[in-house]
């Protein structure tokens, strides 16, 4: 390893400079109050959790998480998602004063960095989880929410595809012979891997009926625009019975333009118990967000109530948030002599009231002022001569 | 009219055979591309834009959605593992990937030595048997390393086997059958879905 220079920071480590830094404050402003207008409340949890709590329940591959060790030689993690956080505080507490609870969150996650340098390892999410209620409402409820959201960020273009866990568990059962099968194709898909899927499924030697269903299946069931083309595929059950209702009611919102269905959609989160969804948008490459119900999170808290929500990643939404006119909202510099520090005093509350940014510089403080005074939309000397 | 769909392929032999294919699928390409130091094509009349890069590199532009989808091999993909979906099977540039080594030797029972130029396919086909190796990472003529004693096998692409009897090196295990892929970028899967289909059904077509 090479001796780590000064300015270096650790693998994934980013500063955030102030231009940046208004940008996502100001998404997360849009994002705060656009999610208390819907009844969310927001919440914040510590930055450590015990790996044995949070890192096991969490989603995030063992080898991404961060971990320490504390003074008692407990193992700790950096928290890797906010859901699980979230989940362990809301079955040990919260969930005792209101049922269903409508949380919401921004916060840093942080998930460890091996490939390119460049990628963070922290980074923001914003998101909400209802957690307690069962009901395909609440379903309806965080995708309606989440469209919305975006729909406020001003973002225009994106898609949401709609996938369902139980649904995708009985097609692949159905079809296969074993678990061993079953588990192969189901990792095939998480990495979407559609030759592999093909290929799998050729070499199983499934009786022609199970291989030409699986066959079909992958080719047709990526890209639906309704729920009615699966059916084909698939018993009644009520799985899917919870995704023609759910359907339905983001229709009845009138925003099915923004969703389609891809029953192959699959995680490698094994918390997923119902449907799961994915956020797109143009101008990013990577996927903007997730989300889905995750009741089997909660039963590992102990609790067997039900769970859904979703997360956006705030610095994938800087990429395709629409470039807002910068309205340089310039700063007034007001430069004094040191004996007139009282009158630039009250010349900058004055302007401060009228609502403007003021810098008040001495000009003993400063080295090149041509340079420093550049910097700014407007000058103003407090000295003698001018007589303020 | 639909938005550009950027393509990214891989130079020399494998863009020539893919793009005939693109043709024969009945894509309104022109039949001669002069492409001698370009590194990028438009093609107006079917709004695809091609980007021409090293075949390791495709799949870097189509995680990153610069271009939407792409066409690479399987040693690359397996090698990389980026967060692309694997959409199809392009049967050409068939190949595998296979160990070899000098005739009648035994991996050295300490520390066996293996060079290629696929160090993550290598390691994972070896601690998958179980064996415990050292991968030696070259970046060509890596028949040389047995011969001249770096290494007790090698990992590499096989596609007739002739280098490998030309270097007096015989096969021992067969890892991974290899040919091209065409792959998509996440969003671009979904956003332009419509054009990626498409491509997809009228390639499926002339494959079957």
């Amino acid at each position: 390893m090479s001796t780590i220079k000064k300015f270096e920071k650790p693998l994934g480590m980013r500063d955030t400079f102030p231009e940046t830094y208004e940008k996502i404050e100001t998404a997360r402003q849009i994002g705060r109050n656009f999610l208390r207008s819907r009844g969310f409340d927001f919440i914040e949890t510590p930055t450590l959790e015990y790996y044995d709590t949070v890192g096991k329940a969490s989603a995030i591959f063992d080898a991404r998480l961060f971990k320490l060790v504390d003074s008692q030689g407990n193992t700790l993690v950096l928290r890797p998602d906010m859901t699980s956080p979230i989940a362990r505080v809301a079955t040990s507490k919260l969930l005792k004063e209101k049922i269903p609870l409508r949380l919401a969150y921004s916060a840093n996650v942080f998930r460890a960095q091996q490939k390119e340098g460049g990628r963070p390892a922290e980074f923001g999410q914003m998101g909400i989880e209802i957690i307690g209620d069962k009901s395909v409402f609440a379903d309806a409820e965080v995708i309606i929410t989440a469209i919305n959201l975006i729909q406020e960020f001003g973002i225009e273009s994106f898609t949401i595809t709609i996938g369902h866990a139980g649904v995708l568990e009985g097609i692949l059962k159905d079809y296969t012979e074993n678990t061993d099968q079953y588990e192969t194709l189901r990792k095939l898909l998480v990495e979407r891997n559609y030759v592999g899927f093909e290929e799998a499924v050729k070499s199983f030697d499934l009786p022609q009926v199970k291989s030409d269903a699986l066959l079909q299946f992958i080719n047709k069931a990526t890209h639906l625009t309704t729920i009615k083309d699966i059916e084909q595929y698939v018993r009644k059950n009520d799985a899917l019975e919870d995704m023609i209702q759910l359907s339905k009611l983001i229709e009845q919102a009138g925003l099915s333009e923004y969703i389609s269905f891809d029953f192959t959609l699959s995680s490698h989160m094994n918390y997923y118990t119902g449907m799961l969804f994915e956020v797109y948008a143009a101008g990013s490459g990577f996927v903007l967000g997730n989300g889905g119900r995750y009741d089997g999170l909660l039963q590992l808290f102990d609790s067997d109530v039900g769970a859904t929500g979703f997360s956006l990643r705030t610095d994938r939404l800087l990429e395709v948030l629409p470039n807002k006119e910068e309205q340089e909202d310039s700063t007034v510099c007001i430069i004094f002599e040191g004996h007139e520090f009282s009158k630039a005093l009250e010349l900058a509350t004055t302007f401060r009231n009228n609502g403007e940014r003021v810098t008040l510089q001495s000009k003993d403080g400063l080295l090149n002022e041509e340079a420093f005074t550049k910097l700014f939309g407007r000058v103003v000397y407090v000295n003698q001569e001018e007589g303020q | 009219m639909t938005s550009e769909l950027t393509i990214a392929m891989p130079k020399g032999r494998i863009f020539e055979e893919a793009y005939q294919m693109l043709i024969d699928a009945g894509f309104n390409l022109p039949e001669e591309v002069e492409m001698s130091r370009k590194l990028m094509i438009e093609i107006p009349e079917e709004n695809i834009r091609f980007i021409l890069a090293k075949p390791m590199d495709v799949p870097v532009y189509v995680e990153h959605g610069v271009a939407d989808i792409g066409i690479a091999g399987k040693d690359v993909l397996l090698e990389q593992q980026r967060k692309v979906h694997e959409l199809l099977d392009l049967k050409i540039s068939k190949c595998y990937i296979a160990s070899a080594g000098l005739p009648n030797t035994k991996m050295n029972e300490i520390a066996p030595r293996i060079a290629t130029k696929y160090p993550n396919i290598a390691l994972n086909y070896y601690k998958e048997i179980g064996e415990q190796v050292e991968i030696i990472e070259l970046n060509g003529s890596i028949e040389l390393a047995p011969m001249i004693g770096l290494a007790d096998r090698i990992v590499d692409i096989v596609s007739t086997g002739r280098t490998l009897k030309e270097n007096g090196l015989v096969e021992y295990e067969h890892i991974s059958d290899i040919s091209s892929r065409l792959i998509a970028n996440p969003v671009s899967y979904r956003m332009k879905s419509e054009r990626i289909l498409e491509i997809v059904a009228r390639l499926k077509k002339i494959l079957n």
